[in-house]
């Protein structure tokens, strides 16, 4: 992520990482960038141009609510098909995608009944992304095909299968920890945002701001500081990665509605499709396979999604029942 | 990184892909909309000429060419249609306002935050300095620290060089810190 020629402001500007030291959010971009200023001293008076137009001016901005958008959208969509009749196969998409909406809808709200005097339980089909608020102000953003659960009025314990990203309110009077727990190991936190998978038999945590603790179910404990990524399975018994990522987004994305991938194959590119919209997939060729895409996917609308990977990288994807069909174009 | 989802929204869109211009709708909606007040300072005629604006996209979307970055395009020809209304409109009621005036973008005091200082004092102070900045370099600050977009965005959006708009938004930033810090020695 990190350029290799600064030479006018807008090389700065445009650096993520650059961002991160001016606002010192992320601890390994601020060692990064203290490391190269003190090594380009001729650069110091760009460097405090890019600094002060970075942080500018901060405004509590005032958006439109998400409701109100979709309210706007309606009326517009209703004009739309009111001067001209739109496509019937799309008409019968969107049908279908409403009716699959309530019925989530339906079975979480059952859940919810259910166990309301014990345990809550969130549930995401494919390609869905869920916003949770719980109790203590936290926000829990629950990505595709994943539950959280916690006991009523406890929700500063959770348990997490599949992938979720934790914004964690501090408690500073009741300095109250928050945890979540997996399969493989707990996270123990104090007020933090950080990203955790247990996809594919092990669980993986990032840490994008504050610190947080792990305890591994092997007895291990480690901690973690911002830019840490840490993988961990409790079958194998052992740390499979440990390392430091530059680029927060590339782990994140995912609650913004984007998959990004950077020089990945098509291969495993696809794996998170795979995770993300459930269905399998099949290469007809190894041109396919192997070729690189780097770039952002919805991970909400496969439609969009695959037509995007199509288009970048030259391939045609056919679905064919739950399986997609790779082959060169 | 946006740049392949844009390219294929906007080629989608063209096709008539309903799915595609609803994505569209939902991410440039809200960032349109804060823009849009901040133009005509009035819900309604913000929301009826967004209403109108995306619909004239849609039918027209045939003869639109193609696009790698969508948010320029978007925020240049919706202040285009929206001064257009609010010109006929101040036709209609005989009042004489060049657009000038019209295009004059106001900051408020509650939109500030200005760290660890939040006397209201203080923030009505700098919303006035704010305020006081030329037209053009309050629209850049808007563009870059309200709707966060890019400067090579605003270059095209304002039809100046990136350069300008660095230039631009660095005056205005020092200008306001030294104003900032003469207010201070007054605390």
């Amino acid at each position: 992520m990190i350029k290799k020629e600064y030479n006018n402001v807008l090389d700065f500007l445009e650096d993520p990482s650059f961002k991160n030291w001016a606002e010192q959010k992320n601890a390994s971009d601020i060692n990064y960038w203290e490391f190269w200023i003190a090594n380009n001293p001729e650069k110091k008076e760009l460097i405090e141009k890019a600094k002060d137009l970075t942080l500018g001016i901060s405004f509590n901005k005032e958006i439109v609510s998400s409701e109100k958008v979709a309210f706007e959208w309606n009326r517009l969509e209703s004009k739309i098909k009111a001067t001209k009749r739109a496509p019937k196969g799309k008409l019968k998409y969107l049908k279908q995608l409403g009716i699959a909406a309530s019925i989530t809808l339906l079975i979480s709200l059952g859940f919810y009944f259910i166990n309301n005097t014990s345990k809550i339980t969130h549930t995401t089909n494919y390609g869905e992304i869920l916003n949770i608020k719980l109790q203590d102000g936290s926000d829990v953003t629950l990505n595709s095909n994943s539950s959280l659960s916690y006991y009523k009025n406890k929700s500063r314990k959770v348990w997490l299968t599949g992938e979720a990203f934790f914004q964690v309110d501090k408690k500073l009077s009741t300095n109250a920890k928050f945890w979540v727990l997996t399969d493989d190991l707990s996270v123990e936190v104090y007020g933090t945002s950080f990203n955790v998978n247990t996809k594919k038999k092990k669980t993986e945590v990032f840490l994008e701001e504050g610190n947080i603790w792990l305890k591994l179910k092997n007895g291990v404990e480690k901690k973690m500081i911002p830019g840490n990524y840490i993988s961990y399975s409790s079958k194998q018994e052992k740390i499979l990665e440990d390392k430091n990522i530059y680029n927060p987004t590339l782990k994140t994305s995912w609650k913004d509605g984007s998959l990004l991938f950077e020089n990945l194959t098509l291969q495993n590119a696809l794996e998170k499709i795979e995770e993300t919209y459930g269905y399998s997939i099949m290469f007809e060729d190894d041109y396919s396979k192997n070729v690189l895409i780097t770039g952002a996917v919805p991970n909400t609308n496969i439609e969009i999604c695959l037509k995007a990977i199509e288009k970048s990288v030259g391939v045609k994807i056919s679905k064919k029942n739950n399986t997609l069909i790779v082959s060169k174009k | 990184m946006n740049k392949l989802t844009d390219k294929f929204i906007w080629k989608s869109l063209k096709e008539g892909d309903l799915n595609a211009f609803s994505v569209l709708f939902e991410t440039y909606y809200p960032q349109l909309h804060s823009y849009g007040l901040k133009i005509s300072k009035d819900v309604t005629i913000t929301e009826d000429t967004l209403q109108d604006f995306f619909l004239y996209i849609y039918e027209k979307r045939e003869n639109l060419s193609d696009l790698d970055n969508i948010a320029p395009y978007l925020f240049t020809s919706y202040k285009r249609f929206l001064l257009n209304v609010i010109k006929k409109n101040k036709k209609i009621k005989y009042i004489d306002f060049t657009t000038e005036t019209i295009n004059d973008i106001q900051f408020t005091k509650e939109e500030l935050i200005i760290e660890q200082e939040t006397e209201s004092f203080r923030n009505k102070n700098i919303t006035k300095l704010l305020n006081k900045l030329p037209k053009r370099q309050k629209e850049v600050i808007y563009l870059k620290y309200y709707s966060g977009l890019k400067a090579t965005e605003i270059s095209e959006i304002m039809d100046i060089n990136y350069q300008s708009v660095i230039n631009t938004l660095h005056k205005a930033i020092k200008s306001l810190k030294e104003e900032i810090s003469i207010l201070k020695l007054f605390k």
